[in-house]
């Protein structure tokens, strides 16, 4: 058995309104796990079972081997952080970081000195008698953190606990919960909507969508092994493609009237029959050697300078895609107009499980 | 440009003196007023007449005791009753908000026949004795004080975030005493104070309640002396008027330790 379990667990509010449905998964112990998903893909409510504050309609949640399904949110024995820090506003932050402590009924010398601990782990020990609206977002979040460690949990649990930071703040942290989890080995739940926090932190990550899991793996695979149109769109950016089938077995596929080969195998797709196909844009360069495999003519619309990266955007018939590039001083850019051939591996080219409807789209 | 901004201060300046005025003549006439018991002389003879009966301080303590009383027996309903609902019943919240604007609705006269129908006869004979009677007057009291002290926790646990505070607490193994006493009550000080002092002044100056459940109240006794005598019942208002400014003062610097250092939930980056 693994350390957390949650078994087909589902939560409907109302009798038209299911927010997470049939939620299967398992968190060995010191892992690190992302919920990764829009607004209202019940990530936040699967985190919310797993803390107590909501209980499943269906379902069960078992922890360390103990069914904790119906347990009071006091008695599991679990660290939370919320969005909005939550820290006690009447108390100074090593008040708040011992307030567990003080009530597990800790004698007064151990939290002092677990505080101590929990205040050079976040390095902010000169913070101690200082209250929270002293304190900038990023130190609060610190400090919430630090509370909600201090008293030993089994699982921490951090619901968007980036998302009301600045964006330099939000990278500092986002390396320092990671750094802080590694240290402690403490098996951590993390919910997001921001897919480069998921995948940059995670061991594993929790694609969801209309309460359900699309797709769990760990971010290499999520990102570079997309199984659903909706995880190809969600995470990262994708050119998604209509073509058509002409040869299942060889994997050669028809793409505005020109052919392309793909090394991913369907099966049960037939001859003729249309299919989406994801290709990433950095996956797709320019060449001169018409001999490869995969080489689109197509033509230049637009180019968008993204700092470190250059966005092409090129039309081969009526679909448009995008191309990125890494930009150089001395990078040689086609005009818009230009006609010029492009090329992608056999690998890049990704056939999505849901089959193509007949518009062409670009996701950019 | 210069221009607008010395009118703009004029203008500052005369909405300030028009609402100090406002406020301060109809004081400054009673004052003045209850300084001229002697013919053609300013004396304090009101104050040394309304000193000189003992009724004055016993019925003043008497009803500052019993808003202590009432602010603390309706803190006790109040408090957790916005708490639950905020929590667990936001879509009863228009409806509290109803129920508490009621005794603005209902005049007091109604309310104390409503007790005394109720209270003084059989199986709830309570008006017998002044303990129960006492006891009836808090009650309506707390009746009565209820659309302020209500809405001053309404508006102190709207700005607390309360969900996220308790589940905070919850998480790191809090009981609910525990929450509300130890998270909740600390951060509401400042609209618990803003109510308790609402509450006081009310308790202080009500008449119709106590006259009815015929307890020894200054309300009542501030308006049987003004029935009978001039300068006096002036020289009273005023006194009992700084004496509930002091009460408010001392209650003010009691809990200013802790409003002094309120937070600013989820401040700044």
């Amino acid at each position: 058995m693994a350390f957390l379990e949650l078994n087909g667990i589902s939560k409907r509010f109302s009798a038209d309104f299911v927010a997470v449905e049939h939620f299967d998964m398992k968190v060995e112990k010191g892992e690190f796990i992302s919920f990764l998903g829009p607004s209202g893909c019940g990530k936040t409510t699967t985190l919310r079972m797993i803390a107590g504050f909501e209980f499943p309609t269906t379902g069960s949640i078992w922890l360390d081997g103990k069914d904790i399904t119906t347990r009071p949110p006091n008695q599991r024995h679990l660290g939370m952080v919320f969005q909005s820090y939550a820290l006690f506003p009447n108390m100074t932050v090593a008040d708040n970081i011992g307030f567990g402590l003080k009530v597990a009924n800790k004698p007064k010398n151990e939290i002092d000195v677990r505080v101590d601990e929990m205040l050079d782990l976040i390095h902010m020990a000169d913070k101690r008698r200082s209250y929270p609206y002293q304190l900038s977002g990023g130190q609060q979040q610190r400090v919430a953190l630090a509370r909600a460690l201090a008293i030993h949990p089994q699982v921490l649990l951090l619901d968007e606990p980036l998302s009301a930071l600045d964006a330099k703040i939000r990278l500092e942290l986002r390396s320092e919960i990671r750094r802080i989890q590694q240290m402690l080995g403490i098996t951590t739940i993390f919910v997001t909507h921001d897919q480069e926090e998921a995948l940059s932190i995670s061991d594993r990550t929790v694609v969801m969508s209309a309460g359900r899991i699309e797709q769990a793996g760990t971010p290499f695979q999520i990102y570079n092994f997309p199984e659903t149109e909706f995880v190809a769109q969600f995470v990262g950016t994708l050119n998604t493609l209509n073509a058509e089938v002409v040869d299942p077995a060889g994997g050669i596929l028809r793409l505005e009237g020109q052919n392309i080969e793909t090394s991913q195998a369907r099966d049960g797709l037939s001859k003729n029959e249309r299919v989406m196909i994801a290709i990433r844009p950095e996956r797709i360069s320019f060449t001169a050697d018409g001999k490869k495999p995969n080489v689109i003519t197509c033509t230049i619309k637009n180019i968008t300078f993204l700092g470190s990266i250059v966005r092409i955007q090129a039309k081969v018939g009526s679909a448009l895609f995008n191309m990125d590039t890494f930009n150089n001083p001395f990078l040689e850019l086609p005009k818009i107009g230009d006609v010029a051939e492009v090329t992608f591996s056999r690998e890049a080219v990704l056939v999505l499980d849901r089959r193509a409807d007949q518009q062409t789209s670009s996701n950019a | 440009m210069k221009r607008t901004a010395v009118w703009n201060s004029i203008w500052n300046w005369f909405w300030l003196v028009l609402g100090i005025l406002y406020f301060m003549l109809p004081l400054l006439s009673t004052l003045i007023f209850s300084l001229q018991k002697r013919r053609n002389e300013i004396s304090l003879a009101a104050y040394q007449s309304a000193f000189a009966d003992p009724e004055f301080l016993h019925t003043f303590s008497f009803s500052l005791e019993l808003a202590v009383l009432t602010i603390i027996f309706a803190i006790l309903l109040i408090v957790p009753t916005a708490f639950w609902v905020h929590l667990y019943l936001p879509r009863l919240r228009p409806v509290m908000e109803l129920l508490t604007l009621l005794p603005f609705v209902i005049p007091a006269i109604i309310l104390v026949f409503g007790i005394i129908g109720i209270y003084s006869r059989p199986p709830l004979l309570l008006t017998v004795n002044k303990a129960t009677t006492t006891g009836l007057l808090v009650a309506g009291y707390i009746v009565l004080s209820l659309p302020y002290l209500y809405r001053s926790v309404d508006l102190g646990l709207r700005a607390m975030d309360v969900r996220n505070l308790t589940e905070a607490a919850q998480s790191l193994g809090a009981s609910w005493p525990r929450i509300l006493f130890r998270i909740i009550l600390p951060n509401l000080r400042t609209a618990l104070l803003s109510g308790a002092l609402l509450t006081l002044a009310i308790v202080v100056g009500e008449v119709t309640l106590a006259t009815f459940l015929g307890l020894p109240a200054f309300g009542p006794y501030l308006f049987l002396v003004g029935q009978h005598l001039a300068y006096e019942p002036a020289a009273l208002s005023l006194v009992s008027f700084g004496l509930t400014w002091a009460a408010m003062g001392i209650i003010s610097l009691l809990t200013s330790g802790v409003t002094g250092r309120q937070a600013q939930i989820g401040g700044g980056h």
